[in-house]
């Protein structure tokens, strides 16, 4: 895996398409305020569906506060663009960054945890007879989502006070967390 | 200094909360998850008050910390003034969507057309409030009071 994030930052550095664009005066703070905005999109349309699951607005029907996921999603994709014109920017400080790989894992833990909502209860909640209260497993689910995706937002936050130090790459930890 | 990372974390998440419900609002107010009755939706104000009320705990503490640096910036008062304009137009939304008890599934086209104009105006506000939120850690000029 070091070799691997030693190869990530020094392909990134040498052809990153956009890290000039980023380095001008305004690009940087632009991509940061619509990461903020799109991170609002994310909880504020996942975050209610949660909401729902666990039980607030129990007389509304479940499939009606799923047409906001469309908007959680448009979120996301914001993010996951102006991020990665973060990371093309600045590569070393976000893969050699251990909140950056909390941030990454709580991520992965959303996304199988939304997967295992699909594959599991999708059919129980939107088929016909669709109960107004969610079974267990989906409130279960639910809560775990929230608590992902507050765990994205921390590691996102504390990057910058994990900004990886200088080392000499021989770490035994799985993943490399300082500049080598 | 474990603490202002900290306080930096909630007043993110509490963001999230704040404006996403806020803006979840707003969309169903637009026709988003039209399904949804209107005054249904004051169920999830909570939430967006619990974000509130941490971020204005939160900011405070931040204030605190860095005085000078929040207020020799205009940008910070542009936020203040953007966050104070958004909570008005919520309480007027709130007045206007959730007002009359009993009547939850009026047909949006019921709706008064004023209803739509607020909620664009919200939308915009916290989009103002978080870009400029997001400048005061470019456009400070003084982080302490140090001459």
């Amino acid at each position: 895996m070091h070799d691997f994030q030693v190869w990530l930052v020094t392909t990134i550095y040498k052809h990153s398409p956009v890290a000039d664009l980023m380095r001008t005066a305004w690009a940087w703070p632009i991509a940061e305020s619509l990461h903020f905005l799109g991170l609002c999109l994310l909880v504020g349309a996942i975050g209610t569906f949660d909401l729902r699951l666990l039980g607030i607005a129990r007389k509304v029907p479940i499939v009606a506060v799923h047409r906001f996921i469309p908007w959680g999603l448009a979120g996301f994709a914001i993010n996951i663009l102006t991020g990665t014109l973060f990371i093309f920017t600045e590569p070393d400080q976000y893969i050699y960054n251990p909140s950056f790989h909390f941030k990454l894992l709580f991520m992965t833990i959303g996304g199988l945890n939304a997967a295992t909502f699909y594959l599991t209860s999708y059919r129980r909640i939107f088929g016909p007879n669709a109960p107004l209260d969610a079974p267990k497993r989906a409130k279960v689910i639910a809560a775990i989502s929230l608590c992902a995706w507050i765990g994205v937002i921390t590691g996102g936050r504390l990057l910058t006070f994990y900004r990886p130090a200088p080392c000499d790459g021989r770490q035994t930890s799985l993943l490399l967390a300082c500049q080598p | 200094m474990f603490a202002f990372p900290g306080i930096l974390v909630l007043h993110a998440i509490g963001m999230g909360f704040a404006v996403g419900v806020s803006a979840a609002l707003d969309l169903r107010i637009l026709g988003v998850a039209a399904r949804i009755p209107l005054a249904e939706m004051r169920r999830f104000l909570p939430f967006l008050w619990a974000g509130f009320w941490l971020n204005a705990a939160s900011g405070v503490l931040l204030l605190i910390g860095y005085p000078t640096k929040a207020l020799t910036n205009p940008v910070f008062y542009l936020k203040l003034t953007l966050i104070a304009v958004a909570m008005v137009l919520l309480l007027r939304i709130s007045r206007s969507a959730f007002a009359a008890e009993g009547i939850t599934a009026t047909p949006d086209r019921d709706l008064p057309p004023r209803l739509r104009t607020l909620a664009i105006a919200s939308l915009v506000c916290w989009a103002g409030a978080i870009t400029a939120g997001r400048l005061l850690a470019y456009t400070y000029t003084r982080l302490t009071q140090l001459h």
